[in-house]
């Protein structure tokens, strides 16, 4: 029987060491992760990075979750010399003449007081990371209610099982989506979106992981020194 | 003389444990092949979902969009199906392999139960919309509870036929075997504990959930399929394995470097370097064992090829095995950055997932189901055309979903890559793959229907009433 044991003792022992490498290490490590602070001196501004309260909108997040979103879209910016993917035009907050791109790779602190990161499985639609400045909720609303009525090659799938129609009664709600030919819901009928729809929208708009990042870590980020006569050669 | 009396006394023995394991085994099969018909139906329609959103849309059906109905055939296929029925492969082998009968067969039976349950309460809480959208955990946090309990139920049953075995030494499946038992529950546990009780830092959740998804096929999923190559590739042949050391070899590379693994996922990603990175390593570190394993599977096989052609567990496990190895050297080779950036989150994730559970680990199963159920029912499968057209049936479809799934993959990647490119042309990059690919699983399909249907002719007794076994050559015209 003390064969059995040794057997057992070594199984456990090869199976100990990636199980606290791996899992229980990093666990206990990236919980206590270091804030840093750090002073912009040209403009006296204060930072922090992870930035503190995390401005995540957890409902939606739960949403997102079970409708599948994250099987299909990614929230993780690989670095360029992975693949250039997720650095689109347009893809994250409008970038200045001089400092065009502000899209930055995913770091671990852009998730921190998330429940869970939900960095991607397929990369069948684009990435999400920086989902919010790209449209308006509107947008969002009629995106989600019929995918194709905004990009015709899609294949993301309808979710009207999260809007209601309903008859309007007096003014026409608030909410409402602003939707025209074959998905007008007929005269004296509107569809609105319920609380999971406004929960999941307000999660996509609450996603821009651009956080800035002390400069010694990103040199991107730093405030740039508009270089002389930058405003004569834009007006002209 | 004495020695006819002895092999009387060892068929008598052996009649014994097959009736003892009887009705556990069957139990498992049965709800495993059920499990599976659910998991190839539902896999084909999120494949047709993938280009198609269109397809089964009624207003009242949006639970079968492609967010829900892939997890939740994910979910079937791997708990409800692969484990099941492994468990239901590794009872048996135990019970032979240790000449000891099953005691409590219905102890099994009611675990099996509660396990079928919380499969049966996981799946239709992702149509539901309590789905975690998390790989291979995507049940509904509240189900892993169940799932543990009615494993532990079954393996407590694993390990008393160990230690009722009767002296001589342990064979290398019974290693295999006692290793899943003992690695499941700790990497099941781990995976739900850190992701779902534990607080803990979001990325570090989404790397233990990679970390999960491989530590299952390394260390679950492999090593049951492996003790029942081991098993019957040597059965068939009527010869021992080629090398014992080898053996040992390949079972301590596994279980040295399969707990590393899987973070590979994520390079690039939000987390540490070095995590990603050692993940890589013990990948390709990996094919070291599985070489070993791979030779000592082909030197026992040498010059008995024609037995593949013939037995159609020979043909199934060989098979198995053999999409084992390519799973291997795929996966080491998407370890490195270049071909990694195209493989690493792209539809070549549903590629290797099906590869391991399908192409490997199922291949072999089936392999085993053919041989063992005849020994329990007393009757031949009814049919060896339709063991035939099973078998390439599954491989065609296997093969070339893999096939799509890799290249296409790589090919919508890097179509993504381009980023100044118009949108519309990564998205529709991987739509030509995901066309064919729903093709292969209409194939998968069918054959799994048919394999339903084949084993509950099986289990009715409705199969041949004959001394020889069914081949796949046209030896025997069907009863």
């Amino acid at each position: 029987m003390s064969s059995f044991r040794n057997f057992v003792l070594a199984l456990a022992a090869t199976f100990f060491a990636p199980w606290l490498c791996l899992i229980v290490i990093p666990h206990a490590k990236m919980k206590a992760q270091d804030i840093e602070v750090w002073e912009d001196k040209q403009l006296g501004t204060k930072s922090s990075y992870p930035a503190g309260t995390p401005n995540i909108f957890r409902q939606g997040q739960a949403i997102y979750a079970r409708e599948g979103c994250a099987l299909c879209h990614t929230q993780m910016i690989r670095p360029t010399y992975l693949g250039f993917e997720s650095w689109r035009p347009g893809f994250g907050k409008a970038g200045t003449r001089d400092n065009p791109v502000r899209i930055r790779e995913t770091l671990p602190g852009d998730f921190s007081g998330e429940r869970f990161a939900y960095l991607g499985v397929q990369r069948v639609g684009p990435d999400l990371s920086n989902a919010g400045y790209r449209h308006d909720e509107d947008w969002h609303h009629v995106h989600l209610y019929d995918p194709r009525s905004k990009r015709d090659f899609s294949v993301m799938p309808s979710f009207r099982h999260l809007y209601t129609r309903r008859k309007v009664r007096g003014q026409r709600a608030k909410g409402a989506l602003a939707l025209a030919g074959q998905l007008d819901p007929g005269k004296g009928f509107e569809v609105v979106p319920t609380e999971a729809a406004r929960a999941l929208v307000g999660y996509l708009m609450t996603l821009k992981k651009d956080t800035p990042l002390p400069p010694a870590a990103g040199e991107q980020t730093q405030t740039p020194v508009a270089p002389a006569g930058a405003d004569k050669v834009k007006k002209g | 003389m004495t020695d006819n009396k002895q092999a009387d006394e060892d068929v008598l023995r052996r009649a014994a444990i097959d009736r003892s394991a009887r009705l556990p085994v069957l139990f498992f099969f049965t709800s495993a092949a059920v499990w599976l018909a659910i998991s190839v139906v539902l896999g084909f329609i999120q494949s047709v979902k993938l280009y198609a959103p269109g397809f089964l849309d009624a207003p009242w059906l949006f639970f079968l969009n492609y967010g829900r109905s892939n997890p939740a055939f994910m979910g079937a296929l791997v708990y409800g199906w692969a484990i099941q029925a492994g468990i239901g492969v590794a009872i048996w082998l135990m019970a032979r392999l240790c000449r000891a009968e099953v005691k409590n067969p219905l102890t099994l039976v009611v675990a099996g139960h509660f396990w079928n349950l919380g499969v049966l309460i996981g799946v239709l809480g992702i149509f539901a919309g309590y789905g975690t959208s998390m790989e291979w955990l995507a049940f509904p946090r509240a189900v892993w509870p169940i799932l543990l309990v009615a494993y532990s139920l079954m393996v407590v049953w694993l390990i008393t036929m160990f230690q009722r075995r009767e002296p001589g030494e342990v064979y290398i499946s019974v290693w295999y075997i006692l290793g899943a038992s003992f690695w499941f529950p700790w990497v099941y546990i781990t995976a739900n504990v850190f992701i779902h009780i534990l607080p803990g830092a979001a990325v570090a959740k989404a790397a233990t959930n990679a970390w999960f998804m491989s530590s299952m096929i390394f260390l679950v999923l492999a090593p049951l399929g492996l003790a029942s190559a081991y098993y019957f590739i040597p059965k068939i042949l009527g010869r021992p394995v080629y090398s014992s050391q080898l053996a040992k070899i390949g079972f301590w590379g596994l279980a040295i470097l399969g707990g590393w693994t899987g973070v590979q996922k994520f390079m690039g990603g939000p987390l540490p370097a070095w995590m990603p990175a050692v993940s890589g390593v013990a990948v390709i570190l990996l094919l070291v064992p599985i070489l070993a394993i791979a030779i000592n599977h082909h030197m026992t096989i040498k010059g008995n090829h024609s037995l593949i052609e013939t037995s159609p567990t020979m043909r199934f496990t060989a098979a198995g095995a053999l999409a084992f190895t390519v799973f291997c050297i795929l996966s080491a080779l998407s370890a490195f950055f270049s071909l990694g950036q195209f493989t690493q989150i792209s539809q070549t994730t549903m590629a290797f997932q099906l590869l391991a559970v399908y192409g490997f680990f199922s291949l072999t199963i089936f392999g085993a189901i053919y041989f063992i159920v005849p020994r329990l029912v007393g009757c031949e499968w009814p049919s060896g055309s339709r063991i035939r057209l099973h078998f390439w049936f599954s491989t065609y479809g296997i093969v070339s979903l893999v096939v799509l799934h890799f290249v296409g993959g790589i090919w919508q990647a890097a179509a993504y890559s381009q980023f100044d490119a118009p949108l519309e042309n990564a998205v529709s990059a991987g739509r030509p793959y995901a066309i064919g690919a729903s093709i292969a699983w209409a194939s998968i399909m069918v054959s799994n229907v048919m394999f339903l249907y084949h084993l509950s002719l099986m289990v009715l007794r409705l199969g041949r009433r004959n001394e020889n076994p069914t081949l796949l050559g046209h030896q025997h015209p069907a009863a």
